[in-house]
């Protein structure tokens, strides 16, 4: 009896080692591309959103909103995705209180999108501290953003500044966002 | 070359005090001043020797007030050891403009809001976001201020829990006439006329004080002043009035108007325009008092108070003329209180209490003029079981009609073993009721267009955005319209200590104090955004923080001529949610050069903002022979302290956070002669310590001088007790 159960604990070891090398196989073939950026975004709430591509790395023009050649847009601290209210892509994210660092794979499900233009997936206030006095945006530390882009690959992304663009006068024109990300483009969750 | 001003200053000012030492050793040695017994009434309500009061204390005399040669209160306090001026932490100095809340003293590491000030045992109203101007207290009529720390809401009620503040005006005692002219930098003039008549069965005091500063600029490049130019009028008068041999009346009346000129920039539609206006404060009281005693055991004090507060605040463009802002705060208190005190012996009192308090508050960024009421009452028992050992058990309850009644106890034991030293230690209980803004603020910024709403006016405030489309229909405000409203914050506070006359030359105070703090209330913003992607706030308890520390105080009598005083204070000051969240590793921090993250150490937690770990205060008062010659120097230090979060974390854990520790040194020389002028001379802040942007409330070096002449010394024919 007793011999029984080490053997088929045995087994199961076994049993783990090998899934174990095969998912290591797997990655290998990681081919993350990791980029710090810095983008500017309106500051007021009329003005038109910035949008964003992670696969391109670029600013995409407002012409192409209607593609799903943009991941997301940004205005003042208004985060908007490119799937549901806002766009023809899949877009969705998650905020996960995890150093970016820490991150190493992308969530199987869970991710939010715009369901309307008041129930954005990435509510604002949520990511920021606002300090009253000085106006600053700090975007809290250890928090980081997990997309899903338009189409269907993953990204972790750290927002690390937000910056008034120098300014004359009382109201400020544009933000300046700092970030970083790391775009999986296998189509794989692993970073 | 600054440092080599200093350096010059410092060693003048050394070379001076020991040119007095030697002068002076050179006299005759002259007989001690009498030692009077000081007597302190905010510790226990009743007159008591300080050397029986069971808590920590902390008396300013005239004497020493006169001394300090100062017009401003906040100046006077933040001399003394644990008291740390220090600025509303609601606000923050902004481009050149000081926190828009002021400063207030600091007490066992608590903000301003939670020490209650008193001026003759009652209650000043018209509290800035929980500070109170000491601006509108003159200094010239203060016979003492008594501070009395750890929580003292079982006598005093809401406010109390870092201790209490008591300044007490003269007491029409003899007759007088005072003409006193006050000149300093920034165009700055007192002037202070008094005049006291007594006769057999009654004496009257009047008094009335006018003051005025021109203000200050630190930065030349900013438009404006830093701190704007004002005027201020105070007149009191106060009436005593013996109606029969137990029967005494004593009424007193008082008022306060100040105008501050404003001058500054705002932004419309991104452009820049000057505005210019006024904020215009008047604060009155009248304070009435009747106590009769029936015999030796039983005395029985009658009081009503009324008191009121308006500032009305106007700024208008000056192109145009044309009205800019205009923003008021309005505030009513009636408190007619009962006081009985049973008891022979002066140690073994029983007090009983009780009061009412109506009050009423309209503010331009509240929705409407709000009315409250509440009904208190009070009782402390003194015991001596042994002839050197005081028990004093005391407590009051407050029944509040905007919170649940608040029950707070509180034990003191003073103990005795020589008659040099009295060893101290008491705990007790203290609320402060959230205040006004927290539960009925009800504003919209109108650059950014975030809204603040007061816990009691969410209901209202969420309703009406919803219907103004401000918040879009699909949002689900149901969660939000149920009770929301604040519970008190609480604190229990621990003192242990003692009073040590070593001998007559030294005297040692030491107390170890620790409170503990929860419900807490904070800003927190709701789930949901306006239409216009912006944030609404209410308030919430959520907050537990805990101070704790140390403070002594010597006094060394050096020489016949010379006293030296030093304070000292460590604090520590943390949130014990923050230290809970480190623990839990939840807490991350983003170094704004490198933009790396990690995981913040319990160790690198500096505690709450805006306070010193080390601050310590120096005092050295020189007199001579005949007391016609007196001179002071002093020094206040005070540690680095949390300024604001740099690195996304919220919490003070950077040294780039900390705004550098800092010392203000002053020395002032005066000179009674026999006629009774009394001339003082002297400079605050000697080495110009200045910091535009962190401490602009501080102006730079300052000189000033004062002349006071007493009119009945001329014309009386004694003349030699000059300095009464």
């Amino acid at each position: 009896m007793k011999k029984m159960i080490y053997s088929s604990v045995a087994i199961a070891i076994a049993a783990m080692l090998t899934l174990n090398s095969c998912s290591k196989d797997d990655a290998v073939v990681i081919t993350t591309i990791q980029k710090t950026d810095s983008v500017k975004v309106n500051f007021s709430s009329n003005s038109p959103f910035t949008f964003f591509s992670f696969k391109n790395d670029a600013i995409v023009a407002n012409s192409d909103s209607a593609s799903t050649n943009w991941d997301f847009g940004l205005r003042f601290t208004t985060f908007i995705l490119n799937s549901h209210t806002y766009g023809p892509g899949n877009a969705g994210a998650i905020l996960q209180n995890t150093i970016y660092s820490n991150v190493t794979t992308a969530p199987d499900n869970g991710y939010a999108y715009d369901t309307a233009s008041s129930q954005k997936a990435i509510k604002d206030g949520s990511w920021y501290d606002y300090n009253v006095a000085t106006h600053a945006f700090a975007p809290k530390a250890g928090q980081t953003f997990i997309f899903r882009t338009a189409d269907n690959h993953y990204v972790k992304m750290e927002l690390l500044a937000v910056d008034y663009e120098p300014f004359v006068g009382p109201a400020p024109v544009r933000l300046i966002y700092r970030f970083r990300y790391t775009y999986q483009s296998s189509g794989a969750k692993n970073f | 070359m600054r440092k080599k001003q200093k350096n010059i200053i410092v060693f003048g000012a050394a070379t001076l005090l020991l040119a007095l030492c030697q002068v002076s050793f050179a006299q005759k040695k002259f007989n001690d001043t009498i030692t009077i017994r000081e007597t302190v009434v905010t510790a226990t309500r009743t007159e008591k020797s300080i050397g029986d009061i069971p808590v920590p204390v902390q008396v300013i005399g005239r004497k020493y007030i006169q001394q300090t040669g100062s017009q401003k209160l906040s100046d006077i306090l933040q001399q003394q050891a644990g008291l740390v001026l220090a600025d509303n932490p609601l606000g923050q100095s902004l481009q050149g403009y000081p926190n828009p809340f002021g400063s207030g003293i600091q007490m066992q590491g608590l903000d301003p809001a939670y020490t209650l000030i008193l001026l003759d045992g009652e209650p000043l109203t018209g509290r800035n976001a929980g500070i109170l101007n000491l601006g509108r207290i003159a200094v010239g009529n203060i016979q003492q201020i008594e501070i009395i720390k750890g929580p003292a809401t079982s006598l005093y009620g809401s406010d109390a829990l870092a201790g209490v503040i008591n300044i007490i005006t003269e007491k029409p005692d003899h007759n007088s006439t005072l003409l006193k002219v006050h000149r300093a930098s920034n165009n700055t003039w007192g002037l202070t006329a008094s005049n006291t008549i007594k006769t057999n069965k009654a004496a009257l005091e009047l008094f009335a004080n006018r003051y005025s500063s021109g203000g200050y600029d630190l930065d030349e490049n900013i438009y404006g002043k830093t701190a704007d130019p004002y005027r201020n009028y105070s007149f009191a008068a106060k009436l005593f009035y013996n109606i029969d041999a137990r029967t005494e009346l004593r009424s007193s009346v008082r008022l306060f108007t100040q105008k501050q000129f404003n001058n500054y920039l705002v932004y419309t539609s991104n452009q820049p325009e000057a505005v210019d206006g006024s904020s215009n404060e008047t604060d009155w009281s009248v304070n009435n008092q009747l106590q009769h005693r029936f015999n030796q055991k039983t005395n029985l004090v009658s009081r009503l108070y009324l008191t009121g507060y308006r500032d009305n605040a106007t700024v208008y463009l000056q192109k145009n003329d044309s009205l800019f802002d205009r923003s008021f705060l309005g505030q009513f208190l009636v408190k007619p209180e009962l006081q009985l005190e049973l008891g022979k012996k002066q140690n073994e009192q029983l007090i009983t209490g009780i009061g009412y308090n109506y009050e009423t508050i309209d503010a331009s960024r509240y929705a409407s003029e709000k009315q409250f009421n509440s009904f208190y009452i009070y009782s402390q028992k003194e015991w001596l079981p042994l002839n050197n050992l005081n028990i004093t058990i005391g407590a009051r309850m407050d029944k509040h009609s905007l919170y649940k009644a608040q029950f707070n106890p509180k034990l003191a034991l003073a103990y005795k073993p020589t008659s040099r030293l009295t060893v101290m230690a008491s705990v007790g209980t203290g609320f402060k009721a959230p205040d006004f803004r927290q539960q009925f603020l009800f504003f919209t910024n109108s650059l950014v267009g975030y809204t603040l709403l007061g816990a009691n006016e969410l209901n209202n405030g969420l309703i009406q955005l919803k219907q103004q489309g401000q918040i879009d229909p699909s949002v689900d405000i149901s969660p939000y319209l149920t009770d929301h409203s604040l519970l008190p914050e609480r604190s229990v506070g621990t003192n242990l200590g003692f009073r040590w006359n070593y001998s007559n030359d030294t005297k040692i105070n030491f107390d170890v104090f620790r409170n503990d703090i929860s419900h807490l209330i904070d800003r927190y913003n709701l789930p949901f955004t306006k239409t216009n992607n912006q944030s609404i706030y209410s308030y919430v308890n959520v907050n537990r923080v805990y101070t704790q520390g140390a403070t002594v105080n010597i006094s060394q009598k050096l020489c016949s001529f010379l006293n030296l005083d030093a304070g000292y204070q460590y604090l520590d000051a943390k949130d014990k949610d923050v230290l809970q969240r480190i623990k839990d590793g939840a807490v991350v921090k983003r170094d704004p050069v490198t933009f790396q993250s990690d995981y913040v150490k319990a160790k690198e937690y500096g505690g709450l903002f805006n306070r010193s770990k080390h601050s310590a205060n120096l005092q050295l008062i020189y007199f001579n022979k005949h007391h016609w010659l007196n001179a002071r120097a002093s020094a206040v230090y005070r540690g680095r302290f949390g300024y604001s979060d740099i690195n996304g974390d919220n919490i003070l854990d950077d040294d780039r956070e900390y705004v550098k520790g800092y010392v203000l040194l002053n020395a002032n020389v005066s000179i009674a002669f026999r006629n009774g002028l009394r001339i003082q001379t002297g400079s605050e802040n000697i080495l110009d310590h200045e910091d535009k942007d962190k401490l602009p409330n501080l102006s730079g070096r300052t000189f000033f001088v004062n002349c006071s002449l007493d009119l009945n010394k001329i014309f009386s024919k004694n003349k030699n007790n000059i300095l009464q």
